[in-house]
């Protein structure tokens, strides 16, 4: 794990005109789930278009066109769709495949897509199957459905009694959230600067005492609290970053 | 508190239902009054209403001889028996005969029994022959004792494809569900005092003064009837005979029913008070008045009544005169007392409450207040319907009878073959008149059955979600003819409703405070209680025979009437009457000395210029009863709504009086219906608000029913993503209504953010929405019947079945067998069915119409009753998917409703510091004047379960109001600490505001922002419902003006004050393009020397030739012609005007 990742190696700015303090990311914490990260010497806006482009414009592999051959189930066709393109797949390869706007295929081939089936049907008395995301058999090994652990149940897509049966091909395609929510690829993104609010961008608005109705904030530690009677600087900027990502 | 959501427990009922018991009884309660009143018709079995009521017909009688008065011919009367539905005979299909509920539903067809009816008849005295005759089916209320699913617990239940809680309590006709509505009418068996100007109407010497009674009989069926006061201090008897109204002097009525003399009458009246001048001068003088007519007994007296009344009603000619007197008074004076004597005591004490009135010493009684008011349910209005048609059926038969004896035609009696072919040959389908009336809801004739209305009895059982059909069963309307009144005393909300009929739960708009609904703790009384020795009781407790006993002891206080059901069992003092009161209610709540619980103990005590005193004891059937804990020895009473006017009931335990509180509420909830309780925090809401979500939860796109694949209802809204809501009261647990899914829970900010959420207007996440937020569909039917369509006595010509003139673009949409596939997309014009018409060798097809997308979701084929020919009727459901776009309408819980503006997406979206982003803004405008508090509330408790993973309680009254008010002891903190408390807990700001940064700009904003989470409503008035949109379409054939409506792609009226708008803005072109280019205009020829359109007509002769030449006709010439525009409608005026002889002249200049 590298706790410093140089952002002007990456972005090429070291021959710009630019003198001031490189910015700079600090990473606290990385799960497979969750990034938490402090970025530093940069402007509002740039801390903020990346936090945008976190949640809109990283490709992802989701489940796009879905033909049904089969349901039997109590769910309506396109209402069964919608769960599956909901669905997170496996997309740490998303930048080898192809967007289908750029492939020379009409509507969609290998290059550009990953065709998932699904074939269940139940046929035990008195028993509910539940079909879930376990049950979606990839033919790209790389492009799988994901799970929070190894024992973790798949995402249930619908339940079946006996007798109801869901004969489905699915076609995974990449894309963008901006497009379509199923194509993020985080949850929430907690997102913090000043948190002593020496900036007095806001008002805490209390009651009776602000001390005690109002939390503590979990990255005040990072900044020295400011003391009391302190001369307000009005042309102080924000430029550290605290970011959460899920 | 409840903190859990019971998923579990659900999930375990869902998969394994209980085949011992209800999973919710709570829910069976609320229909119970519908299906017990039904039930009460055939039970018990000896003396169910239904018996009683053929029992109270009275024997018809025909003679053989036409002019001979003395032979007397034979008598008839019935009885009826009634089926569990059965298929029919005849069809050899059916594996089962029992006829469910849900194949009546899905076929389209009518729940209904076999009804058959026993006629007695006896010739002059001989033996009884009994003649059995079938009458048609007979709708049957699902659930009730003739229902087949009657007895069946959730596991049957589902099996028979209902809800695995299905309550019953309504008809299916059709297919269609329908439920009589509960009515409120006038209390039965208590004499009321009314002071009505209307009165003044019927004669010179009316006053308003009168006294007026509604008698039941046992059977329910009822008969009213008054007495008046006249101007000299003399009573009138006022009745109404088959829509006719008679007075007849009270002392004739009185002398009819008795042998008695004047001293009699008039000591009854004065009882002993003789220092009552008031009373003993009028009572005099009555008596005296009467005698000008010099007749004295009762032979003469019913004489002289049955030779008046002989015309009016119509008896067999042989009756004699004194007999049709004492039918007159049996079937008019105090139907519900059976003995005369009871009859005449009732009377005069009718007469004492009437001297009583005009003397000022007791008020008027207001019948618009529950006190006076009981319940006329469905099951009872059924059973009334039946007598008054069976009594109709008697009549046919014995008119039928009369005309073979007038006709001369062969009569014998003797015969029974005679008998049972006049019987079976009469035309009479009873079962048919009864679907009649469910499906229309009107009453045919109401000559006897002493209503006040004679439409609108039922209403269709709306599954839209499960709030508003529940709704249905609770509701209780005061009757339609009050909704034309034009004063407004009626709808008020009056104190003594309370607990009986909810103070929130009416609509607002023109049925306001006429629909009301009951409580959810009022039960309605449906059958006679047993009460049999209460009389000996009372008698022990000291009441005496005669007020005069009673009287004595004047000196003590006034002497009051002791009545059961409307029947003076006694008199007594007050002290006596008091104490009366307090051991029948130790008896009773404690089940000793078989006093039943739901008696009540109706006492009035004396006062100056009150209501009328007495003790007024009910046991009778439609009562409104609450139950409230009784204090002295901690059980449950049952009160009336007689009764609780002079009971003294403590709210909470502040309001508990030593010494004066007798009873004390169960709990704060019970004065509010199942709805009204159900949202949340409704005591720190503005009252208005309040009322108008009762009315929103009833249009919102919830879960109709949990069983949509055997649901054939025309329109039925579904809730795809719906939520169990964080925030909930402990009923919505007790009814289960977790199943039936209203909402989504919310992350709700409330701020004013890109100006797109102003004026009620709210932003919904777009990224929210594309993962479904409040996703819906509807279910649409398409039904048809080739049956129908043929021509009567044709032989069936047509199937559903494609032939081989059908292309294959056809077949892509439809089977071989004329069907659609199921799941086929269907857009404007696509195939939906077809059938092939045998005679003429083609196929039609039909095609979809909307212009909406569709899906075709399920494809029923109908068979016949018989299962003889090939299905001819075919049922089509389609799903039409609606997601939320912008103009759809949502609401809070709180009467807060928006329309959807805007979505705007995810990464434009205010975050808070932990990255949460609402789904829904609101502006912060919508609370200051509409006083939600309890939204605010709401959100709060919405987080704070949301965090801590439990669910809040947020039933009214829980909380203190203020920290000062609050007890030390049980009490809960106000809501606003408590909640705060637990949202501390989880690191958040204590009142529920968090900081927040602009999505676009990434600052954070200058004020915090109230954020948290709130059950949100879709409501199913949606735009794709309701635009309309028109540059040019069809128009009128007569005016060639647009059409209107949005079925027929018509414009919207532009109408005279938005003419008046133009006019004020002075944009005259505007105003030209709106009401004459864009409506219809028109060119024409006008000939501007004599001014006249008309006369501009096209040479003779030269009509069909291409160069025509046009002239005057008046002027013989085409010099003057010019082309002017004028609007069609002018035209068209100017040709009325024409055919009347009026000509226009149009001056014109260039």
């Amino acid at each position: 794990m590298n706790p410093q990742i140089d952002l002007t190696d990456r972005n090429g700015l070291q021959g710009d005109k630019w003198v001031g303090p490189k910015p700079e990311i600090k990473i606290q914490d990385l799960t497979e789930e969750n990034i938490r990260f402090t970025l530093s010497n940069t402007d509002l806006s740039m801390a903020n278009a990346l936090r945008r482009i976190m949640i809109s414009e990283v490709p992802t592999i989701a489940i796009d066109m879905v033909e049904i051959e089969l349901n039997t189930s109590v769910l309506a066709d396109e209402f069964i769709a919608h769960r599956l393109g909901l669905i997170p797949l496996d997309s740490t390869e998303a930048e080898k495949i192809k967007y289908t706007r750029d492939c020379s295929c009409s509507q969609y081939c290998p290059i550009c897509s990953v065709e998932m089936t699904l074939n269940v049907k139940c046929t035990q008395e008195n028993v509910t199957k539940d079909v879930t995301s376990k049950d979606l058999i990839s033919s790209d090994p790389r492009v799988v459905p994901i799970y929070s652990g190894k024992n973790a149940p798949g995402v249930l897509i619908a339940k079946l009694r006996k007798g109801q049966e869901l004969k489905i091909k699915c076609i995974a395609k990449k894309g963008v959230a901006k497009e379509h929510a199923k194509w993020s690829p985080c949850a929430a993104i907690a997102f913090e600067y000043d948190p002593h609010n020496r900036l007095r961008h806001t008002e805490y608005w209390f009651e009776e005492d602000e001390k005690k109705e109002w939390p503590k904030s979990k990255v005040g530690a990072e900044e020295p609290e400011p003391s009391e009677g302190e001369p307000f600087d009005y042309n102080l900027k924000p430029n550290k970053f605290y970011f959460n990502v899920e | 508190m409840p903190s859990t959501f019971h998923t579990l427990e659900r999930h375990n009922l869902f998969r394994h239902p209980s085949d011992q018991k209800y999973d919710y009884p709570a829910l069976q309660e609320i229909v119970a009054p519908h299906i017990e009143s039904f039930n009460a018709l055939f039970y018990p079995a000896k003396n169910g209403l239904l018996n009683l009521a053929v029992a109270n017909l009275e024997a018809k009688v025909v003679s053989d001889v036409p002019d001979d008065m003395k032979n007397i011919g034979n008598k008839l009367k019935n009885n009826v028996q009634v089926e569990r539905p059965l298929a029919p005979g005849a069809n050899k299909q059916s594996t089962t005969r029992k006829i469910y509920p849900t194949e009546c539903r899905e076929r389209l067809s009518t729940y209904r029994g076999k009804i058959h009816v026993n006629l007695h008849w006896q010739v002059n005295d001989g033996p009884i022959n009994v003649e059995r005759r079938e009458m048609g089916y007979l709708p049957i209320m699902v659930k009730s004792n003739r229902c087949n699913i009657r007895h069946m617990y959730p596991k049957e239940l589902v099996r028979h494809h209902e809800e695995s809680d299905e309550m019953g309590g309504y008809f299916i006709i059709n297919g269609i569900e329908k439920i009589i509505r509960l009515l409120l009418v006038q209390r039965r068996n208590y004499p009321m005092a009314l002071i009505r100007n209307s009165f003044l109407k019927r004669g010179p010497m009316f006053t308003p003064y009168g006294v007026n009674i509604r008698c039941a009989r046992e059977d329910g069926t009822t008969r009213s009837f008054g007495i008046n006061y006249l101007k000299d201090g003399d009573c009138v008897f006022r009745f109404s005979w088959k829509r006719q109204e008679y007075t007849i002097p009270l002392v004739l009525v009185l002398k009819s029913l008795l042998d008695t003399s004047d001293k009699e009458i008039f000591d009854a009246v004065v009882q002993g008070d003789f220092t009552n001048t008031f009373v003993t001068d009028r009572v005099e003088l009555m008596l005296r008045s009467f005698n000008v007519h010099g007749i004295y007994t009762k032979h003469e007296c019913t004489s002289f009544l049955g030779e008046r009344f002989r015309v009016s009603i119509r008896l067999p000619p042989f009756f004699t005169s004194e007999d049709v007197g004492n039918y007159l008074i049996d079937e008019v004076v105090l139907v519900h007392l059976k003995d005369r004597r009871d009859k005449f005591n009732m009377l005069i004490f009718m007469v004492r409450k009437l001297y009583a009135l005009v003397a000022g010493e007791c008020c008027a009684d207001d019948p618009d207040s529950p006190q006076n008011q009981e319940v006329l349910l469905g099951g009872h209005l059924y059973g009334m319907i039946i007598k008054e048609k069976l009594d109709d059926f008697l009549n046919i038969v014995v008119s039928l009878i009369s005309q073979h004896v007038s006709r001369k035609k062969p009569v014998d009696f003797f015969d029974k073959k005679f008998l049972s072919q006049i019987v079976n040959s009469t035309k009479f389908d009873l079962g048919q008149k009864l679907n009649y009336f469910l499906a229309t809801g009107n009453l045919l004739s109401s000559m006897t059955m002493d209503l006040s209305q004679s439409s609108g009895y039922t209403v269709v059982a709306e599954r839209l979600n499960f709030y508003r059909y529940i709704s249905h069963f609770q509701s209780i309307h005061r009757g339609s003819f009050f909704a034309e009144l034009k004063t407004t005393t009626v709808r008020k909300l009056r104190p003594e409703a309370w607990g009986f009929i909810c103070p929130v739960h009416t609509p607002d708009g023109s049925p306001c405070g006429l629909l009301n609904h009951l409580t959810s703790s009022c039960k309605i009384i449906t059958a006679k209680l047993p009460a049999d020795n209460l009389i000996q009781k009372l008698n022990l407790l000291g009441i005496t025979k005669k007020a005069a006993d009673a009287g004595r002891a004047k000196a003590r206080g006034p002497v009051l009437s002791v009545q059961l059901d409307g029947r003076i069992v006694g008199w007594c003092r007050q002290s006596i009457a008091e104490s009366i009161v307090e051991r029948l209610r130790h008896w009773k709540t404690m089940k000793e000395h078989e006093i039943p619980l739901e008696l009540e103990l109706g006492y009035i005590p004396p006062s100056s210029a009150g209501q009328y005193p007495g003790l007024y004891l009910f046991s009778t059937p439609a009562r409104m009863m609450r139950p409230v804990k009784f204090l002295p020895n901690g059980k449950i009473d049952m009160i009336g709504s007689f009764e609780q006017v002079y009971m003294n009931i403590a709210c909470q335990n502040d309001t508990i009086i030593p010494g004066l509180t007798t009873h004390q509420e169960i709990s704060p909830h019970n004065m509010l219906s199942v709805l009204a309780n159900l949202t949340p925090f409704s005591d720190h809401n503005q009252s208005p608000r309040n009322m108008y979500q009762c009315q929103m939860a009833k249009q919102t796109m919830g879960t109709p029913s949990s069983a949509y694949v055997h649901r054939t209802d025309n329109k039925l809204y579904r809730l795809q993503t719906g939520q169990a809501p964080i925030v909930r009261p402990k009923l919505h647990d007790d009814l289960g209504l977790d199943a039936w899914l209203n909402g989504t829970n919310a992350i709700v900010a409330v701020l004013s953010y890109t100006g797109y959420d102003m004026e009620d207007a709210m932003i919904i996440n777009q990224q929210a929405h594309q993962r479904g937020f409040a996703y819906g569909n509807i279910y649409k039917s398409v039904v048809v019947d080739l049956y129908e369509q043929r021509k009567h006595g044709e032989p069936l010509s047509k199937r559903f079945m494609l032939g081989s003139d059908v292309t294959d673009a056809v077949r892509k949409f439809l089977d071989k067998d004329g069907l659609p596939f199921i799941g086929t997309r269907l857009e404007e014009g696509s195939p939906l069915y077809a059938y092939y018409n045998e005679t003429t060798g083609s196929t039609t097809i039909k095609k979809y119409k909307d212009t909406e997308l569709a899906y075709v979701d399920e494809v029923r084929l109908i068979g016949d009753d018989k299962g003889e020919y090939d299905p001819q009727k075919i049922h089509i459901k389609l799903r039409v998917p609606r997601p939320p776009v912008i103009g759809d309408k949502f609401s809070s819980r709180h009467g807060q409703k928006g329309v959807l503006s805007q979505l705007w997406p995810q990464w434009d979206m205010p975050f808070t510091e932990s990255g949460m982003q609402p789904d829904i803004i609101i502006n912060p405008h919508a609370f200051p004047s509409r006083m939600t508090i309890g939204m605010f509330i709401e959100s709060l408790a919405g987080k704070a379960g949301a965090l801590h993973g439990m669910a809040q309680d947020c039933a009214p009254f829980k909380f203190a109001e203020n920290t000062s008010a609050m007890n030390d002891s049980d009490e809960n903190p106000p809501a606003m600490d408590y909640f705060g408390e637990q949202l501390r807990c989880a690191g958040f700001n204590y009142h529920g505001n968090e900081p927040m940064y602009s999505g676009i700009t990434g600052e954070e904003f200058r004020a915090d922002i109230y954020i948290g989470v709130v059950y949100y409503q879709r409501l199913r008035h949606m735009v794709s419902d309701k635009w309309q949109v028109r540059s040019t379409g069809p128009v009128h054939q007569l005016t060639m003006q647009p059409v209107k409506g949005r079925k027929r792609a018509g414009g919207i009226r532009f109408g005279e004050m938005e003419r008046d708008a133009l006019l004020a803005h002075g944009v005259s072109y505007c105003l030209q393009d709106r009401l004459l280019n864009c409506s219809d205009y028109a060119k024409c020829l006008i000939c501007k020397k004599c001014g006249s359109i008309f006369s501009v007509l096209v040479r003779r002769g030269m009509v069909t030739q291409t160069e025509r030449k046009i002239d005057c006709k008046i002027c013989k010439s085409s010099q003057h012609l010019s082309l002017i525009k004028i609007p069609y409608a002018f035209k068209y005026l100017a040709t009325e005007l024409m055919s009347m002889g009026v000509k226009i002249k149009i001056e014109t200049s260039p």
